[in-house]
């Protein structure tokens, strides 16, 4: 397994991809579980960022492997099996975030952690890891999913633009108005 | 903007949350499980191949003998078929009229979608497999007019536009419920006639 230019977790030849959809198509349950091996950790990594916990994220996680098997069939080997995932992916995010508003709202505390943060050299730590992600939590979804396809999967904004259906240049502006956002609280906590 | 133009806190923000998530074979197992529950899916090109794939069959004496009689029979009707009443062969026969099959694609409906500045406008449905290269948009001579004429069966289809790459829902149709696959489609009913 290696990374895209664009940092996709791609198989180490495009047809592994293919050649263990067509197994799947064939009959064999059991070829999807190298797939579902090969790009589980990179979809986690986003869900998690994304919806904020681990619960959450494994539900969006479930119901993406799940409705991509279910589609499979849709899947065309000309589109990169990745992508076709990932798209699926970030609408089951969405779909979750958008159930978990109606149940709860994410609690956003003071944070005497953000005082600091950023002056110390970053460790990583469970300390550290909650942190930013209250920090991303903060950032209204659509600025977050854009600055976390674009910083976090460092995707393209031709990529980002084909996988949700949104415009380039509303694409870069929700990334600039993440970024806007982030800045303006390090401009607060400083002057503090 | 790269990132090299980031605050260094955005910066720092990005860095630490692109740190793998720690993530156990207990929640994989729990999707293939799930995902062992369903039923497999169907490979749409391999239809033909598997109904004409040799396959084994087995009969007991009894169904053999019933096969036998059928296939008999069927040769015997054949027979009379080609066969006249006094025994000669026909020749030139016309062909026995059958009722006409509905026609697969019956009804013309143009898609239309305004795009000034758009260099490729293509549309996507169920009718053409999602294929985003195959139904481009023609520009016509109105500004930033795009336009196409598909025959479509009567029903409901689902379909979306792809403007310079950008899936973008029918502005001036009933939107369809989501579809899990990121896109916003869009509605269109065909009753039967033209929708041109």
């Amino acid at each position: 397994m290696t990374s895209a230019p664009g940092g996709w977790v791609i198989a180490k030849d495009m047809s592994d991809d293919a050649a263990d959809v067509q197994r799947v198509l064939a009959g064999d349950v059991d070829a999807y579980a190298a797939l579902v091996d090969r790009y589980y950790d990179r979809c986690a990594r986003y869900a998690v960022r994304m919806l904020g916990n681990r619960d959450d994220a494994e539900d969006a996680l479930q119901a993406t492997f799940l409705r991509a098997y279910r589609a499979l069939n849709r899947y065309q080997e000309r589109d990169r099996f990745s992508a076709w995932l990932y798209r699926i992916l970030v609408n089951q995010c969405r779909s979750v975030a958008a159930r978990r508003a109606h149940r709860d709202r994410v609690f956003i505390r003071e944070e005497a952690l953000l005082l600091n943060a950023p002056d110390r050299t970053p460790n990583w730590s469970g300390e550290d890891e909650e942190f930013v992600q209250r920090v991303l939590n903060e950032l209204d979804p659509l600025l977050r999913e854009a600055f976390l396809l674009k910083y976090i999967d460092e995707m393209s904004y031709e990529e980002m633009s084909a996988l949700t259906g949104v415009g380039i240049s509303a694409l870069k502006m929700r990334v600039k108005r993440a970024c806007d956002r982030l800045r303006e609280r390090w401009e607060r906590i400083k002057d503090d | 903007m790269t990132d090299s133009e980031l605050h260094p806190y955005v910066e720092w923000i990005a860095r630490e949350a692109r740190r793998p998530v720690v993530t156990d074979q207990a929640a994989r197992d729990r999707v293939m499980a799930a995902v062992r529950a369903e039923p497999a899916p169907l490979h749409r090109l391999s239809i033909w191949s598997r109904l004409l794939a040799p396959r084994a069959f087995t009969f007991s004496p009894a169904g053999g003998a019933l096969l036998a009689a059928g296939l008999v029979g069927i040769g015997v009707f054949a027979g009379s078929m080609a066969l006249n009443r006094d025994g000669r062969m026909s020749v030139g026969r016309p062909p026995v009229a059958v009722a006409p099959q509905l026609p697969v694609s019956n009804t013309l409906v143009r898609f239309v979608y305004v795009a000034p500045n758009a260099n490729q406008v293509y549309v996507v449905g169920d009718f053409n497999g999602w294929d985003t290269t195959k139904t481009p948009l023609v520009r016509t001579a109105s500004n930033g007019v795009w336009t196409v004429a598909l025959p479509l069966s009567a029903g409901r289809h689902t379909y979306s536009f792809v403007v310079d790459g950008s899936w973008s829902a029918d502005p001036h149709a009933p939107l369809a419920p989501d579809d899990g696959f990121g896109h916003a489609n869009s509605v269109k009913l065909v009753r039967g006639g033209s929708s041109l």
